[in-house]
């Protein structure tokens, strides 16, 4: 099979290390191979920080320009940084308001390339549901809504539920959640 | 069997203890830093009898594997590429006098400086060192390889580097084995003192031996699969071929599997050296033009003689600076191709969102100090005291002070305090008394702070030195320090006090501040500065101690001080300037700062610096 990409993005000290881990062993526990590339040290205080998460055959972990399937972003100004991975066809997550991404400039850029971008305050709603640390799994959530890639909202949901330390298990669950139905909702609509 | 999804790593230290490996040592350095604590954790799972430990640096953590490596145990020892540099001295030397064991020195290098001062090449330190190198593709291939390195290495008695890039070392994978054994032989050392203490003499004929393996070592490595191997068709003759090791390689390989490409040739040299002479001549005759790929300068294409037939770095087909990530490699490789007449590698590209992105002016995202930390009160106070003086300093999260006006220069480790000299005397000379003041941390310091300690003081130099001590090597991931008296595995050390250590070396200005207390530290920042210029003076050493607030919260805000800001703030811009921190942030339509609640640590030291009072305590 051809792999498939994702770029994962944002600041540091948002949590994209867990974010990667959650889709990547998702796609562990249903027998797809994996490999993914992180960002350790000194980008970890603040700086921007990228994960690439490639499922299939490969043995190389960077994604290369123009081949994501998939972006999802914990910041907007990271999620134009990373534009430039992204294939025809292919979607954006991004921790955003939907009246702000994307920015007039680059709307018809992406449309043009038929990539559809999907966009939830990820951090707000975290905020409001007292868990400021949770916005990747409130993207998360929103991201298996769509049910847009090799695996389902439950597989994703099982998967956060074996990571998460058990003093944040319920507070991670629930904002995953909350964000699922935002997403369905929107998607049924 | 078992399974986890592991860093690279993680691999390395399993390829390490499924090697039998008995001995580890490391001192903490991005993209290495890992590796230590998965062998303890790995090992502690596995009920494995294997001695680990955090050194006080790398030169410190070679010598004391070397020597566990010449009791006839197998031993590695963990760092990052500069890292080598400080044990090359250990390096050079151990590479004649030979082990009787194993001695696997796991260097991790950084192209694309995700995290390093240089992009240099350990393959390049293997060759100047003469010892054999191994240059892993995949994790799995590094894991292997920390293995078959202890087997080479014990079977030639010769030290082995193994040189993952930080794509191996930061790579994540799935993983599994078979329940790991401890390594077999005791500890015993056989007195021979024309080896073990060899003088010039005798170093003459271990040159000459160590010459000898690796003539040896070279033939093992022409036929070293799959670790060397290539792809040429039985008496087939190509236009065009590439030679290529490490992570480009897997770059490549997966290119072509990709694009379904099967009529380039390829030769995988992921043990370049001692040079594999025979296997590279027989590929080099079956093609007509070859090009190297290798990260991150060029080894092979050294040892390459036929300047007409091969192209790479030196030849400005491939960047001389740089990582070589995916589309840089296929760029180079159709421009190539293109010349060559050949069929170019078909591959999407979409310059308009490229140019989109440019267009932008995305603003650069520079990492900061983290909200709460104690550093950023300590260059708060430093500058305001000390406006006019230069600032040295060092390597570790305080480098961060450089947003702050806090840091003129960052050399390497231990440059704080050797440079802060250097500067004194060179202005002195001139009869000018400039400021200085200098910052290091206590890993830092403890890693190679005191040599240039002693020379300042014995030196007469003058200068402030302020040691940032919270008390953890929290840049590279929060490894424990000597002045913590916690060791790798968590198991208690002794407490080496930091301003023993200090007064040990001479230093007569020796106090200790919280930096949380700005005012405090002021003032005994500007009592330092009246020691450093009195008539008897000379280095004023000041120890700012709170705990990392990443590290050590409870300790760093026993007690949660939020604030906020009143209708007195007129968007001045000073908190921002002077103190940086992420959790003020300014919001330009209503003219004036905000608190960001999500990410404020509840430090309450903002309310001491605000010139307009308007931060205030809750």
């Amino acid at each position: 099979m051809r792999p498939l990409n994702f770029i994962l993005s944002g600041l540091g000290g948002q949590g994209i290390l867990f974010m990667t881990k959650a889709l990547a062993q998702t796609a562990l526990r249903k027998g797809f191979p994996v490999i993914c590339a992180e960002t350790h040290g000194m980008s970890q205080r603040g700086g921007s920080v990228i994960s690439h998460l490639r499922i299939g055959d490969v043995q190389s972990s960077l994604v290369r320009n123009g081949t994501g399937h998939f972006l999802i972003s914990l910041d907007e100004t990271e999620a134009y940084r990373n534009l430039r991975f992204l294939d025809r066809n292919s979607r954006i997550y991004v921790n955003a308001h939907e009246r702000n991404f994307p920015n007039p400039e680059s709307k018809p850029i992406l449309e043009e390339m038929d990539i559809v971008s999907r966009s939830l305050p990820a951090g707000k709603i975290a905020l409001e549901m007292k868990a400021p640390l949770t916005a990747n799994l409130a993207l998360l959530g929103f991201f298996s809504a769509y049910d847009d890639g090799p695996f389902t909202a439950p597989e994703i949901r099982e998967t956060i539920h074996r990571l998460s330390p058990e003093r944040f298990r319920e507070i991670n669950l629930n904002v995953f959640d909350a964000c699922l139905q935002e997403g369905i909702q929107r998607h049924s609509n | 069997m078992k399974e986890e999804f592991l860093l690279g790593n993680g691999a390395i230290a399993l390829g390490l203890l499924e090697g039998g490996c008995h001995v580890v040592t490391s001192y903490p350095g991005t993209p290495s830093s890992e590796i230590l604590p998965e062998v303890i954790r790995l090992g502690k799972s596995e009920h494995l009898n294997t001695y680990a430990e955090w050194s006080t640096n790398e030169k410190v953590a070679l010598d004391n594997a070397y020597a566990a490596a010449i009791a006839g145990k197998k031993a590695a020892c963990c760092m990052k590429q500069v890292g080598l540099n400080v044990a090359a001295d250990s390096l050079m030397s151990s590479a004649y006098l030979g082990t009787t064991g194993a001695l696997v020195i796991i260097s991790c290098d950084d192209p694309g400086l995700h995290s390093s001062q240089t992009e240099q090449d350990t393959r390049l330190m293997a060759r100047l060192a003469k010892v054999p190198v191994l240059d892993p593709s995949t994790p799995q291939e590094a894991r292997q390889m920390a293995k078959a390195a202890l087997e080479l290495s014990r079977e030639f008695k010769i030290p082995v580097i193994l040189r993952p890039g930080i794509r191996i070392c930061h790579a994540r994978q799935n993983f599994s084995w078979e329940t790991l054994k401890d390594g077999d032989g005791k500890a015993s050392f056989v007195k021979n003192p024309s080896r073990w203490a060899a003088t010039p003499r005798f170093r003459m004929s271990l040159h000459g031996e160590l010459n000898q393996k690796l003539k040896a070592i070279s033939k093992r490595f022409d036929r070293l699969k799959p670790f060397n191997e290539h792809t040429l068709g039985n008496k087939m003759r190509y236009p065009f071929g590439i030679i290529s090791g490490g992570v480009p390689y897997s770059i490549v390989r997966d290119l072509f599997i990709e694009t379904g490409r099967t009529d380039i040739p390829i030769l995988k040299l992921n043990a370049p050296y001692p040079f594999p002479e025979k296997l590279a001549a027989e590929f080099m005759r079956a093609c007509k033009k070859v090009l190297v790929l290798e990260e991150t300068d060029s080894v092979i294409e050294y040892f390459l003689q036929d300047r007409k037939k091969v192209m790479g770095r030196l030849s400005g087909h491939i960047p001389s600076e740089g990582e070589l990530v995916p589309q840089v490699i296929v760029r180079a490789l159709n421009s190539i191709l293109q010349n060559l007449d050949m069929e170019t590698i078909p591959i999407q590209e979409y310059p308009e969102i490229e140019n989109l992105t440019q267009r932008l002016n995305l603003p650069v995202r520079k990492p900061t100090l983290c909200p709460g930390c104690p550093h950023r009160a300590s260059f708060y106070a430093i500058r305001k005291t000390n406006p006019k003086a230069i600032f040295t300093s060092d390597i570790g999260c305080y480098t961060l002070g450089l947003n702050l006006g806090g840091v003129d220069t960052c050399l390497d480790m231990g440059a704080g305090i050797t440079m802060a000299s250097g500067f004194y005397h060179a202005f002195y000379q001139d009869k000018v008394e400039q400021p200085i003041v200098a910052t290091m941390g206590d890993s830092t310091f403890f890693h190679s702070g005191t040599p240039g300690l002693i020379n300042a003081v014995y030196n007469n130099a003058r200068f402030i030195l302020v040691l940032l001590d919270n008390q953890i090597t929290a840049m590279t991931g929060m490894q424990p320090t000597p002045g913590l008296g916690i060791r790798a595995d968590g198991s208690p050390g002794k407490i080496v006090s930091l301003e023993k250590v200090v007064a040990g070396c001479g230093v007569e200005f020796l106090e200790i501040v919280d930096p949380y207390d700005i005012p405090a530290m002021i003032t005994l920042l500007k009592r330092a500065k009246e020691y450093v210029t009195s008539p008897e003076g000379g280095v004023a050493v000041i120890i700012a101690r709170h705990p990392c607030v990443i590290a050590d919260r409870k300790n760093a805000i026993p007690e949660s001080r939020p604030v906020t800001i009143t209708e007195d703030c007129d968007g001045c811009n000073f908190c921002h300037e002077r103190f940086e921190c992420p959790g003020l942030v300014k919001d330009d339509t209503a003219g004036r700062t905000f608190v960001n609640k999500s990410i404020c640590a509840d430090c309450g030291i903002c309310p001491q610096i605000c010139p307009k009072g308007a931060i205030i305590g809750r």
